[in-house]
């Protein structure tokens, strides 16, 4: 009894993909302050299994789009860096920093410990 | 009016509301990664949770209610697997997506901070690009997951960035705070790295539609196996195992 392996059907329209595409598509007119899309032009090529590698590479891409943007939002004029005199509330509660900042205290100080 | 929207076509505005919900049957981590979405993207709408799991045809009408033009819902299914379907409402399209490797922003490794509501960046990669699929995704999670100049809580400044990485047929979310100064070095040049904030998911596109939750299919993944399938095959080897040491 053999398992009889049933290959699922494959659609990939791509003509309906870009036709759909282009009815949600924005105005391309839209200065890029209004979407804030940046394109990595590499392709991330890591063996998936290889978490450090991988996040490295995820890294990689987030800071060559972050440099890239910076020089984007300059060229538009637009405000980028947080002025250090400007505070507001944080998507982490003050609180919660403080039980990051603990835990990472005693991982310094577990490592002192064992050495 | 026509001479009204000849002044002003300068002021074109990106304009998307998102209305976030859920199945029943969530659990913590689920409603924790929707609680981390719905912090760093201020144009979300949350709403309750949606009784049925067959009545999806309700969302765009709900969406309509709630005046947003986008939806997220994610549908749990034996309180163990999650999908996301990420739709454009009321026309489509819609994609479906499988959610595996939830880590929410509660979890201490990442210590990483950004102002609650700021824009983010949204970073997507060549690979986005090459597949007809891939461009129709990067458009709609444009939409979705760009938080538009004219957000209510949208702030002044750029801390974060969103990255959308295709890798391995996935779709990798991460989400890094951009540090623009070395603590060390406060007064030396500006050297811009990041420290991941979190939530961290990975998507796996099962089936892109051409209407909103329906419609005839227009992309699915061959390689996408139902996580239920892989559990049961799992299953029938340790059971093919055992039967035969019995015999």
């Amino acid at each position: 009894d053999d398992a009889v392996f049933t290959r699922k059907v494959e659609v990939d329209n791509e003509v309906a993909l870009e036709r759909i595409r282009e009815t949600i598509a924005l105005d391309s007119s839209l200065p890029w302050t209004e979407t804030l899309v940046v394109t990595y032009p590499e392709t991330i090529d890591v063996d998936v299994d290889d978490d450090l590698n991988r996040e490295v590479a995820f890294y990689k891409q987030a800071l060559h789009c972050a440099n890239s943007a910076r020089q984007l939002a300059a060229k538009h004029s637009f405000p980028f860096t947080r002025p250090a005199d400007y505070f507001a509330e944080m998507v982490k509660s003050d609180s919660h920093m403080e039980r990051i900042r603990q835990r990472l205290l005693n991982e310094t100080a577990a490592i002192k410990l064992s050495e | 009016v026509d001479e009204h929207s000849q002044i002003q076509p300068k002021n074109k505005k990106n304009k998307q509301r998102v209305l976030m919900l859920s199945s029943r049957g969530v659990t913590h981590r689920m409603r924790h990664l929707m609680n981390d979405l719905e912090t760093l993207l201020p144009h979300i709408k949350k709403d309750a949770k949606l009784d049925s799991k067959n009545h999806l045809n309700l969302l765009p009408e709900l969406a309509d209610l709630n005046n947003c033009n986008n939806t997220l819902y994610f549908e749990a299914r034996r309180h163990e697997d999650l999908y996301l379907w990420a739709a454009k409402t009321p026309n489509g399209p819609s994609i479906k997506m499988h959610v595996q490797n939830i880590h929410t922003m509660d979890e201490l490794k990442m210590t990483g901070n950004c102002l609650k509501g700021s824009r983010g960046l949204l970073s997507f990669d060549k690979r986005f690009d090459e597949r007809e699929w891939g461009r129709l995704t990067k458009e709609l999670f444009t939409h979705i997951f760009g938080v538009p100049s004219t957000a209510r809580k949208a702030k002044p400044f750029i801390d974060h960035i969103l990255t959308f990485s295709l890798l391995d047929n996935k779709i990798w979310f991460r989400n890094f705070q951009i540090v623009e100064k070395d603590p060390l070095k406060p007064n030396g040049p500006p050297e811009t790295s990041l420290v991941e904030i979190g939530p961290r998911f990975v998507l796996t596109p099962i089936r892109i539609f051409e209407g909103a939750f329906g419609g005839a299919t227009v992309y699915s993944n061959p390689e996408f196996i139902s996580p239920a399938a892989v559990r049961s095959a799992i299953r029938r080897e340790q059971g093919s195992k055992y039967g035969q040491r019995k015999q």
